[in-house]
């Protein structure tokens, strides 16, 4: 299982734009993803709904864990971790 | 199936009218948009559930079925930190349907230099699911879009 740990750079947080974007290359993956907020009782949330995203509240400077496993999941995950750094 | 209502008044114009691409392709999910009447209002949840996000610029309301609407009070408005915008609701309350959420004018925000429109979404909704999708002048508390 590969991760990616990256702090949120938005203003907005992990919300509408950078959340959309996110998903949007989350559903093209085969792949689960899920995304978990760091120092957080939350339960990590599939990558692939915007609800869920929206639901983990992840605000600016917050941190979160991208996990996901299987061919090709090295570059979903740097992609998927540019786009959560994207201020 | 849930019902949507228009959470302002004014003209539905469809998501493709909305100046940001991350509504008017669709990332967000389907829907559609609102041009609001200018002047003060007071925007209302487009469905009966739990406010589960609110921003001043922004709301998510989701019904007991899981279903969340996004409604977007203008395009851009989240630098406006509140400003402008009078909270009528808490995160995590109860609404029902029709009950308003926050207040706002989007006379001002348009003479702020910005879109006041309204992008209203079915989060997690395939297109196809929206049916029934209002065109034209609308009023609070109107259906504005089926979600089957």
């Amino acid at each position: 299982m590969g991760e990616r740990k990256v702090t949120v750079a938005a203003e907005v947080g992990l919300h509408a734009r950078p959340a959309a974007t996110f998903v949007q290359r989350a559903m093209k993956a085969p792949m689960d993803i899920t995304v978990a907020k760091m120092n957080s009782a939350k339960a990590p949330v599939s990558g692939k709904s915007i609800l869920a995203i929206m639901a983990l509240d992840v605000r600016q400077g917050e941190t979160v864990v991208i996990s996901a496993e299987g061919e090709g999941s090295e570059e979903l995950l740097d992609e998927l971790a540019e786009i959560a750094g994207t201020p | 199936m849930t019902t949507v209502l228009a959470p302002v008044e004014g003209a539905a114009v469809g998501l493709a009218a909305v100046p940001d691409p991350v509504f008017s392709a669709g990332m967000v999910g389907p829907g559609t948009a609102i041009d609001p009447l200018r002047g003060p209002g007071k925007a209302v949840a487009p469905i009966a559930g739990k406010i589960m996000k609110l921003h001043p610029h922004a709301y998510v309301i989701v019904g007991d079925d899981g279903k969340g609407v996004l409604v977007h009070l203008g395009i851009d408005t989240v630098q406006l930190k509140g400003k402008g915008f009078q909270l009528l609701a808490a995160e995590g309350d109860r609404v029902s349907a029709g009950q308003p959420v926050v207040a706002w004018d989007p006379a001002a925000i348009e003479a702020g230099g910005r879109s006041p429109v309204c992008p209203v979404v079915a989060l997690d909704a395939l297109s196809e699911a929206v049916t029934r999708v209002a065109e034209g002048a609308v009023h609070v508390g109107d259906e504005l879009f089926r979600w089957e």
